[in-house]
């Protein structure tokens, strides 16, 4: 088993400088990055007559067009002087000695910035994701020990809306129904905190945040619902059918027993290994949850950090998120080993 | 616009044969002595696309065969799903229609007593109009009025009205197109609550939101069909090869397979389209989403492929000298096709949500495009005007309820296994 980690840790290396490699590739070649974007608006300052907001470190005339040496300029400061290659493994080595970079809008380091995100994103994304398997579990075993009857069906609608209906479409027309949108004003409408927050004592906090948490953390159950659910359920059924259920009812074990001793620990492996991606959920965090309801975490600010062409915030949080993914996937192959005692990895 | 950058895509694969076939030939001759099956390999993936034909050969057999029969009628039995099928086929190929039903040009004007139907130019004009140069629109001054901009016929068919002249206008069933701005039918400023004329209200540049939404639909489906086929092309092609072949070709490619979808792909799609700027954004869209979801479908074919090729029919083929290229697709793909139709619903869902999560979030089809995810991003903003969420929401989940009611179905019709409950 060690040395089937340490091959599969071994193999992730690899793994993680081809994603790096392709990602800086992309934003190193595609036309249209930071120095063309801040020659245009330069030029396009030059044009409506002034500039004055541009910090102009070259010379340049006054017809709006760029001298050279100013190009040779904004290339140094976005690192864009040197050749490619070199400029990677500057940039890998930087990495790997957990130095990201700075900021180009923040002006700090991109570790700091990205940091400072996580308890936001951790916290919704924790809620959330136990939460979706407190649900999820229990719906999907009801489901299947009354296959076929009026709760199955009618809990089977609640799982096609849910599948149908993307958790953050369904944030945006939660804020219009209670947000203060047309209907009722019971939720604000986004945020973390309340504006009065630190004046408010411990519960009365308590109570602000999880007044802020509740739609918001029930789109990112949505996300997941449907098909934790259908897991759950297919699973459970399948084990129903086995022949070892077979025996537990033949030797007269009630109904209750067989289900939840014997079938319902089998039928839980599959979901088990989805609890490895646990740690991308945490951080990772949902563009469009986060933007949908103005969470300041990981996922709005990578969204701002590509309208805001920060390419050390955009390298920096790929690399993590990769590297989360790539833990996430060797977690979930141990934990399936580890609920499965048939597995055994080589 | 961007029907027309599709058209041209499609004519464009189609009509490039003659290149490829060239550069195929090139390939292959430069290959003939290379250093083995590696190189082989990844030639024939660079050459996958031109074996178009033999895809269509195996699917037509693949739905030929006796087993499938029985699947399609177990299908047609499962009424949900197959009404599910019918109505959004029949629903999607309505739509190709929009342009005459939902329009502001008008379906027959009788001016000094000679006929025109200008609806029939827009709607050529909306398909073909980039290809061929005719004129797609009447102007002003063809009706007798002073001006030359295109004709708006509804205020023509009112003028007509009020001279009663024996000059008469009949207007499309739904006489407003989606980017047209209505701002002059009222005094308030946009968005309009939904009213009789404008049913589901107008967003916030005045245009009908009916209209965006109908269209909307249109480009959703479009795009997510040539998504799901352009990235079930590569994952078929790549996954048949990796399964065929195996070995050290197999091994090296899964790895460039595991970085690849180790990539988070609406971050990766987003990068490159904050960065590149293109006229034909559906076309780099498509191109992107397709490149960065061929990888799920290869692991499905590649383990189909490990199954088939150690069965007597492909040794027999081998052993009497078939081509591989031939066996690959003719022989065994007819045999693995059966993950690629049960996954097809689920990746057209896939398909059409990226869309609208992309639109949402500003990185999609660029603005004047009719979309559902530019709607919900004017709701979020105009939290007033429930119109503006509800109808693309309604849309977008009947959609993907219907899509995902043929799933459930072809899954149901596919799976042999059915679920018996003991006791």
């Amino acid at each position: 088993m060690a040395t089937y980690i340490l091959r599969r840790m071994l193999l992730m290396i690899p793994t993680f400088i081809g994603i790096t490699f392709i990602c800086f590739a992309v934003m190193r070649f595609v036309p249209g990055g930071p120095v063309e974007q801040a020659i245009m608006q330069y030029k396009a300052a030059m044009m409506g007559g002034g500039g004055g907001e541009v910090a102009s470190g070259g010379s340049s005339n006054s017809t709006g067009e760029v001298s050279a040496e100013m190009v040779e300029e904004l290339k140094r400061i976005y690192g864009f002087d040197k050749p490619f290659h070199i400029a990677y493994l500057d940039w890998f080595v930087k990495v790997l000695q957990f130095d990201l970079g700075e900021s180009y809008s923040y002006q700090k380091p991109v570790w700091d910035v990205i940091s400072s995100r996580f308890p936001v994103s951790m916290f919704f994304g924790g809620i959330g994701f136990v939460l979706s398997y407190l649900v999820c579990v229990p719906l999907g075993v009801m489901k299947a020990t009354k296959h076929g009857q009026g709760f199955d069906w009618a809990s089977s609608i609640l799982v096609f809306v849910g599948y149908s209906i993307p958790g953050w479409a369904a944030g945006v027309v939660l804020l219009v129904l209670f947000g203060g949108g047309s209907y009722y004003n019971v939720f604000p409408l986004g945020g973390m905190q309340s504006m009065n927050y630190h004046d408010l004592d411990f519960w009365g906090r308590v109570a602000d945040k999880f007044h802020h948490a509740v739609l918001p953390v029930f789109c990112y159950m949505m996300g997941s619902f449907a098909t934790t659910t259908v897991l759950m359920k297919n699973s459970l059924m399948e084990n129903l059918g086995q022949d070892y259920v077979r025996t537990a009812f033949a030797k007269g074990l009630s109904e209750k027993k067989a289900i939840f001793k014997h079938a319902l620990r089998n039928s839980l492996i599959p979901l088990a290994t989805g609890l490895g991606h646990f740690f991308s959920f945490l951080l990772a965090g949902s563009y469009l949850i986060e933007k949908v309801f103005d969470i300041h975490g990981m996922g709005l600010l990578s969204f701002e950090s590509l309208i805001s062409r920060d390419y050390p915030v955009t390298l920096g949080i790929l690399v993590i998120s990769s590297i989360l993914a790539l833990i996430g996937n060797l977690l979930s192959d141990l934990i399936y080993a580890l609920v499965d005692p048939r597995i055994r990895f080589k | 616009m961007t029907d027309a950058d599709l058209i041209i895509i499609l004519v464009v694969l189609s009509l490039h044969d003659g290149l490829r076939l060239g550069a195929m030939r090139l390939l292959t001759g430069a290959v003939q002595n290379g250093p083995g099956i590696l190189w082989n390999g990844l030639v024939l993936i660079l050459r996958s696309p031109l074996l178009l034909p033999d895809f269509y050969k195996a699917v037509l057999g693949y739905f030929q065969s006796p087993i499938i029969k029985r699947r399609a009628d177990k299908f047609r039995s499962l009424k949900r799903g197959y009404y599910s099928f019918l109505l959004i086929s029949g629903l999607y190929v309505l739509s190709f229609f929009l342009p005459l039903l939902v329009t502001d040009v008008a379906w027959y004007v009788r001016y000094e007593g000679q006929s025109y139907f200008p609806v029939v130019r827009s709607f050529a004009g909306y398909y073909v109009g980039n290809l061929i140069n005719f004129k797609s629109t009447y102007f002003e001054s063809d009706f007798g009025l002073l001006g030359d901009a295109p004709v708006r016929y509804r205020s023509l068919k009112k003028s007509f009205e009020a001279q009663n002249s024996g000059n008469k206008v009949v207007l499309a069933p739904y006489p407003y197109s989606p980017n047209e701005s209505n701002l002059e039918e009222y005094e308030a400023r946009p968005p309009h609550a939904p009213d009789k004329v404008h049913w589901f209200g107008t967003d916030d540049r005045g245009r009908d939101v009916f209209a965006r939404m109908l269209y909307g639909f249109q480009i959703s489906m479009t795009f997510a069909l040539v998504v799901t086929f352009l990235s079930y092309l590569i994952g078929v092609s790549v996954g048949g090869y990796l399964g065929y072949y195996g070995g050290l070709f197999d091994i090296v490619v899964q790895r460039f397979v595991e970085i690849w979808s180790a990539i988070p792909f609406l971050f990766a799609v987003m990068i490159v389209v904050s960065i590149v700027k293109t006229n034909h954004m559906m076309v780099l869209l498509i191109f992107l989403l397709a490149a960065f979801g061929w990888m799920g479908m290869t692991y499905y074919i590649r383990g189909e492929f490990l199954r088939e090729k150690a069965k007597d029919y492909v040794a027999a083929a081998i052993s009497i000298g078939v081509k591989d290229t031939t066996i690959i697709f003719r022989h065994i793909l007819p045999n693995a096709l059966t993950p690629v139709i049960s996954f097809m619903p689920f990746a057209i869902v896939g398909n059409i949500s990226a869309l609208v999560s992309l639109d949402f979030l500003g990185f999609g089809l660029p603005v004047p495009t009719p979309s559902w995810g530019e709607l919900l991003n004017q709701g979020r903003e105009y939290l007033k005007c429930y119109w503006l969420v509800f109808a693309p929401l309604g849309g977008l989940f009947a959609t993907l309820m219907l899509v995902s009611f043929i799933g459930e179905a072809v899954r149901e019709a596919f799976d042999p296994k059915q679920y018996s409950r003991l006791r």
